[in-house]
């Protein structure tokens, strides 16, 4: 019979940092718990001991300047909401209000959508597409990971044990656009995601969901027409089969939402 | 129960009674779809948890509502990936889900009948012997064929098809397709059993107090007055809740213990318990060239996974409402329902009649198609109307298909272009023949008492009759309560199901009363309702009256991805006389919500016999975001009329309406859902030319 794991709240990030440090092969961090409770109630995880991050003030918040800062602990529903994303990086907005559902949303965490790394999340596509660097710190630094870097594969990061994440730096961008393809109910996960962007002379478009990381080919998006772009993506990538689609499926699905989204940005 | 109650959280469903010492059980199952069980070792259990294994059930009886084929654990073969092959009851369900992990079980995997192709190859038997059950469910005349997976036919014979045809001057013939689909309720099975001086006592949420009583006392070798079953107010049912599912085996390991034992069902689980059947359907209609239909063949085979429940009901059901609603001088049916190894599916709102629409109103549409006729046009000319002849040899009385047609069809604008709008009609039977009974105690403190099986399942059962009592007492609804259903206590009632109880139960209400007013204490009022149907003609009373609706869909198509929008979607639906109109209101909604899912996106998936979307987010159901802003519904009713049932009616149109939207756009599919890459499938074959 297994015990409940240990709790532990720090009210600090170097409190918590330390604890990392110390028990970091033990010590799950804890955010939103919108992945983590599914996995502990049907017992497919029994960690020793849940380090939550509830209680830690230095990982909220969310502001602008040149870059936009999102704090680890900010909510799905915060970023969707906030006047300041709205305003600079309504994109971004858009990807992370278009999650689940608003009980998914007022729970669910920057720094846990992309430490959970799931193939088929929104933000992360959209954060790739943007440049967007997560901050990483460990009782012994800090270190800046582009998103792209971040994630590796099907729920596999290149964080260290001993690593939080703080926050997210988004770049501003001329145009960007995030496009949800679902294939189900309005509530699911995309089946198909596109998020580009335009900054100055270069056009970047990530693909997410079809793949165990966000797919960006720079080199394709450098000349051609939308439609010549939304090919070569579909032609370049090995995209999983699903509930929510087939992978023969998906290549003619993103050949589409690729070219609508370079068609989206050029408007 | 008041809304109120059920908003706070204050009703207390099976999953939340609560015995004095009362146990947890978890279920080990099956990991194959079909093994031979060479030995169960729950030795390493620790002596304060129970297990139950095979060799402490051997001696028990074999139940099931219509084929008496199960027994509390599978015995010497485990029939299905999920089949219970042993349980465990602790103090906590973690604990006793740790003791599973601890039981041994030696398998032989054996060949597995996974899909109704490789059942009715016949090559593997699911069951060696069907026979056939002698609970009340078995009402109908099953018709095992025995040495083959087909444990019912039934047949309609009606004219002569072969002679219709020949007057044919179009015919369409064309198979079509529904797949395995869940209810998820949000409270899952759940079951508290005790044993008390020999009688067996059980709370749990069913539509079927009597029926499980009966099958427990055989099971336990009882005498029925010595099973009390209790029925709380259940968290949702659809259908999944019919019949016996987890009581024998709770009441196995209360007996085994010597204590009460609760079973609430993990969520992934209801996915191996009882499921909507999978269906084939091959329709072959033809008519003259005007548009009047003269012959229909309909063959139809539905999966009824590895036990029957009460799959035999379900193809009699289909039997008949896929011929629908129309005068039809020719017409020939085989149905038959087939062993497989899958989990059971049993009862689904509809019972029968979405698979059997699908089929049937979507090769209408195909018809309508190939005579270049309005597609309208075609169903009200051959719609049936009062005292016509059904293809039972019934004649029909206070039917209103054709304006639950005209009325869903406005409701679209179908006068101002068909394009993006389909239409679908619907039949569905009740249960014929039946009893319903109810009493009516005066209560001491003053007030009133009903006394009645009638279950609730959120459907709002209480509160129609508690309305319907009111007014016959002319009392007001704070004086009247009405107890969870107690066998112990209540009269005779058939079943919750079939949208019958506002109708049955409302009909031997008035006569309780009346008796009530003669004894001063209690009046007890029975109605009945009379027919059946031969099971190898076809002919008789399919339906003392009729359910009765139609839809309206109207589409918007990305033709590039095939994702399918719900623009707008009526019901029509005819109520006679409507007793609760909130409640009316929301069983429509709930429906064509539920039939949205059916349509677009629901479907169990297996790999190997396996289900692989055994949760709610690899199998979804529709969120309210998933509601077409256009989504309306009418109730049509008559002053004086009889209370019609509506707790269904407005689900099975659903899906053929959407698909006949598609097929007004050249986009003609067969089978169910709808998703995205199936739509653009059809896409292909209009735009490769190859359209049949
Ligand atoms: C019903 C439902 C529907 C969903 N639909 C969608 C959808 O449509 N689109 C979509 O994009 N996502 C969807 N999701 C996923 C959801 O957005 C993620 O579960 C959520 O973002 C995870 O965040 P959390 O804060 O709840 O993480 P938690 O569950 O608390 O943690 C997730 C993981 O991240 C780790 N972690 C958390 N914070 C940090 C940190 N600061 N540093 C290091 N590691 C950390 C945890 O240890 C854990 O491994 C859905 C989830 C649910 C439950």
């Amino acid at each position: 019979m297994r015990a409940a794991p240990e709790w532990l709240a720090p009210s600090s990030l170097e409190e918590a940092l330390a604890l990392l440090a110390e028990r970091g092969d033990e010590a799950l961090p804890l955010a939103g718990g919108t992945f983590l409770a599914a996995l502990l109630n049907q017992r497919l995880i029994e960690p020793a001991c849940l380090l939550s991050l509830a209680r830690i003030a230095a990982l909220g918040g969310i502001e602008g300047g040149e870059e936009l800062r999102l704090g680890a602990m900010a909510r799905h529903r915060d970023v969707e909401l906030s006047p300041l994303v709205r305003e600079g990086w309504p994109a971004v907005a858009r990807a992370f209000g278009v999650v689940a559902s608003p009980r998914v949303r007022n729970q669910a965490t920057v720094g846990g959508v992309l430490a959970d790394a799931d193939y088929a999340s929104d933000p992360p596509a959209m954060l790739c597409a943007l440049g967007a660097r997560a901050v990483a710190r460990s009782a012994a630094g800090v270190r800046e990971i582009p998103v792209e870097e971040l994630i590796t594969g099907y729920y596999e990061t290149s964080l260290r044990p001993d690593e939080l994440i703080v926050e997210v730096r988004v770049p501003r961008a001329d145009r960007a656009v995030y496009r949800k393809f679902r294939t189900r109910s309005h509530e699911d996960r995309p089946c198909v995601a596109v998020a580009a962007a335009r900054r100055g002379a270069e056009t970047r478009v990530v693909v997410g969901a079809v793949a165990g990381r966000p797919q960006h080919f720079p080199e394709l998006c450098r000349d051609g027409d939308a439609a010549e772009i939304g090919r070569r993506y579909a032609d370049a990538i090995e995209p999983i089969a699903d509930v929510r689609g087939s992978a023969a499926y998906r290549k003619r699905v993103i050949a589409v939402e690729v070219r609508r989204a370079l068609e989206e940005l050029a408007t | 129960m008041s809304r109120e109650s059920i908003l706070l959280g204050r009703v207390r469903y099976s999953q939340d009674r609560e015995l004095p010492g009362m146990l947890h059980a978890r279920v080990l199952r099956s990991p194959y779809p079909h093994a031979r069980i060479v030995r169960v070792d729950a030795s390493a259990v620790p002596a304060r948890a129970v297990a139950l294994t095979p060799d402490d059930v051997r001696g028990l009886g074999v139940y099931g509502c219509q084929i008496q084929d199960q027994t509390v654990l599978a015995l010497d073969r485990a029939l299905h990936a999920g089949d219970p092959v042993a349980a465990v009851a602790a103090a906590t369900p973690d604990e006793a889900e740790d003791a599973l992990a601890l039981i041994e079980v030696e398998y032989e995997e054996l060949p597995a009948v996974s899909d109704l192709e490789e059942a009715l190859a016949g090559s593997v038997l699911v069951h060696e012997r069907i026979r056939i059950s002698d609970n009340d469910a078995a009402y109908f005349g099953i018709r095992p064929e025995q040495g083959t997976n087909v444990c019912h036919r039934f047949r309609i014979l009606h004219g002569d098809f072969e002679v219709g045809l020949e007057q044919a001057d179009v015919v369409i013939e064309e198979t079509f397709r529904t797949p395995a689909a869940q209810h998820a309720p949000m409270e899952p099975h759940a079951c508290l059993a005790r044993w008390e001086g020999g009688r067996l006592e059980l709370w749990t949420g069913t539509h079927t107090p009597f029926n499980v009583r009966s099958d427990l006392a055989r099971v336990f070798g009882l005498a029925e007055e010595d099973v009390r079953v209790v029925v709380p107010p259940m968290g949702g049912s659809f259908g999944a809740k019919t019949f016996v599912h987890l009581e024998a085996l709770t009441a196995a390991l209360a007996r085994k213990a010597g204590r009460p034992v609760r079973c609430v069902l993990p969520r992934s689980e209801e996915w191996v318990t009882n499921n909507r059947h999978p269906a084939l359907l091959t329709v072959k209609i033809g008519a003259t060239a005007d548009g009047t239909l003269v012959a229909k063949r309909v063959d139809s085979w539905i999966d009824t996974g590895a036990y029957a429940d009460c799959g035999p009901g379900v193809a009699q059901k289909i039997g008949y409402s896929a011929v629908g609603p129309y005068r039809i001088p020719h017409v020939h049916v085989e149905s038959r329902c087939v062993y497989t190894n899958r989990p059971p599916n049993g009862a689904f709102r509809g019972f029968g009649a979405t698979q059997a629409a699908w089929a049937s109103e979507r090769a209408m549409d195909l018809l309508a198609d190939r005579l270049g006729l309005d597609p309208l046009e075609l169903r009200l000319r051959n719609v049936l109307r009062d005292g016509d002849v059904f293809c039972t040899g019934e004649t029909v009385r206070d039917v209103h298909f054709a304006e639950c047609l005209e009325r869903a069809a406005a409701a679209i604008d179908w006068g101002q272009g068909r394009s993006g709008k389909g239409l679908c009609v619907l039949l569905k039977g009740m249960q014929t023949p039946s009893r319903a009974q109810i009493a009516v105690e005066a209560a001491d403190g003053g007030g009133y008492t009903i006394r009645c099986a009638t279950a609730e399942l959120g459907q709002g059962s209480r509160r129609a009759l508690t309305l319907v009592a009111s007014e016959l007492l002319g009392a007001p609804l704070s004086e009247i309560s009405f107890p969870d259903p107690d066998t112990d206590i209540v009269p005779y009632d058939t079943r919750a199901t079939s949208s019958r109880s506002t109708y049955m139960m409302g009909n031997a209400l008035e006569e309780a009363v009346r008796e009530l007013r003669k004894d001063g204490r209690r009046g007890v009022g029975e109605f009945r309702n009379s027919g059946g149907l031969d099971p190898d003609t076809g002919q008789g009373v399919a339906s003392s009256h009729w359910h009765q609706g139609a839809a309206a869909a109207e589409v918007r198509v990305d033709e590039e991805t095939g994702l399918v929008e719900v623009v707008r979607l009526h019901a029509a639906v005819y109520a006679g006389r409507v007793v609760n109109p909130p409640g009316a209101e929301l069983q429509n909604e709930g429906s064509m919500i539920m039939g949205l899912g059916s349509a677009l996106f629901e479907a169990v998936s297996f790999a190997d016999g396996q289900v692989v979307n055994a949760n709610l987010s690899d199998y979804q159901i529709p969120s309210i975001a998933d509601i077409p802003d256009g989504l309306t519904h009418d109730l049509l009713t008559k002053p004086g009329a009889e209370v019609h049932g509506l707790g269904e009616t407005a689900l099975p149109p659903v899906p053929a309406a959407i698909g006949n939207a598609l097929g007004s756009l050249g986009i003609q599919t067969t089978e169910l859902p709808l998703m995205p890459e199936t739509v653009l499938a059809a896409i292909d074959r209009r735009d490769g030319g190859g359209v049949r």
